[in-house]
């Protein structure tokens, strides 16, 4: 019975590490000042602490169970695909929407503008 | 011991989704509100998968799909109203 | 390389045929062989064996791992100091990636890596405007790490 309770306590300490890793990129939340910010803690810890969480379920079923579990797989591999896809569209959608990022510098703006005035030309 | 632990881990998930359910009613900026209900949708899953070991048993798994799935899709969808103001572009030159 | 990874997909299905057990066991042991059997025929192929593309993803998987557990540190780092200390901004960096694979590609491995969230990319003039937690320490960082992976992306996708 001991090789289970290895196996368990494996599992255990990574889905704390899990855990702790997406609590704390909640706070992160509450800490940062404006969305660009917010985003890089919801992209990076969050899936970093979700993943931890999926890779010890999966190991949990494939040593206690002896089942290798697809979905699981399935899973990983779709949020390992969504999430920086989604951090980059909240980034980009907010831009657009019109939220003024808080540092000084800028290198955007200027293009944006200029890629819009050339756009409007080409439409008439 | 192992129960007890991941129902912790549980209940700390738990607090990041309200911390999260914090930032989604006081958010400044509709893209802040979106942001934190992504992030919710990633702490559901956490929870699922804590809950599939804890009930030992593998039948909760295909839930995590579909809250993937859905959590993409629906950031998708208002990520593409914020930035056009429809979900659904008719035009289809660009 | 499509032909030669269906070859070796059906090789493997064979292989678990003949032992009519059907498990994943099978299968991958299945595959290994089918892949030693396909480097052994690599001369009758017009295309180079695809076992050096299959090399370079695996190594860019490892590298992103790696980067991706440092952005988590440095995130979390940044996140439980006591007093923010960050300059936030946004920067324009170069890119030598052309088709839309390889950008999609180069865009979703930078999201995850340190202190860099890509916000607009200009496919035409070949520019990436990417948002950074702290610039003035960090750009140089992120600067290596794209030109790391662009290395990568270019011996997988070319």
């Amino acid at each position: 019975m001991t090789g289970r309770e290895t196996i368990e306590s494996i599992v255990v300490v990574m889905v704390l590490i899990g855990t702790v890793l997406s609590l704390l990129s909640s706070l992160g939340f509450l800490r940062f000042p404006d969305v660009y910010t917010r985003s890089h803690a919801a992209t990076k810890s969050i899936t970093l602490g979700i993943l931890f969480i999926l890779l010890a379920t999966f190991l949990y079923f494939l040593f206690v169970h002896d089942q290798v579990s697809v979905r699981l797989l399935l899973g990983i591999i779709f949020v390992f695909l969504t999430a920086p896809v989604t951090g980059h569209l909240i980034a980009r959608s907010a831009y657009r929407y019109g939220v003024k990022p808080s540092g000084a510098q800028d290198e955007l703006a200027a293009d944006l503008e200029k890629a819009k005035k050339r756009a409007s030309a080409l439409d008439k | 011991m192992f129960q007890t632990l991941l129902m912790a881990s549980i209940i700390m998930l738990t607090i990041s989704i309200s911390i999260a359910l914090y930032r989604v009613i006081r958010g400044p900026s509709l893209p802040d509100r979106i942001l934190a209900l992504d992030s919710i949708g990633y702490n559901i899953i956490g929870i699922v998968a804590v809950l599939c070991m804890m009930l030992d048993s593998s039948s909760y798994l295909e839930t995590i799909l579909l809250i993937g799935i859905l959590a993409f899709l629906s950031t998708v969808a208002l990520c593409k109203f914020l930035e056009r103001g429809v979900v659904i572009d008719r035009k289809r030159n660009d | 390389m499509t032909l030669q990874i269906l070859l070796n997909l059906l090789i493997a299905a064979m292989w678990m045929m003949l032992h009519d057990t059907w498990n994943m066991l099978t299968f991958a042991i299945g595959f290994v062989l089918g892949a030693i059997i396909l480097f052994g025929m690599r001369r009758f192929f017009p295309a180079p064996f695809y076992g050096r593309k299959f090399w370079f993803l695996l190594k860019l998987g490892w590298l992103f791992s790696i980067e991706l557990l440092v952005s988590s540190i440095v995130a979390i780092e940044q996140i439980i100091r006591p007093r923010l200390n960050i300059q936030p901004g946004v920067f324009r960096m170069q890119t030598r990636m052309k088709t839309e694979w390889e950008l999609s590609l180069l865009a979703n491995l930078m999201t995850l890596t340190p202190g860099s969230v890509v916000m607009e990319i200009a496919p035409e003039d070949g520019l990436m405007y990417v948002h950074a937690m702290d610039v003035p320490r960090m750009k140089k960082g992120i600067i290596r790490t794209k030109d790391k992976f662009e290395d990568v992306i270019i011996e997988v996708m070319r």
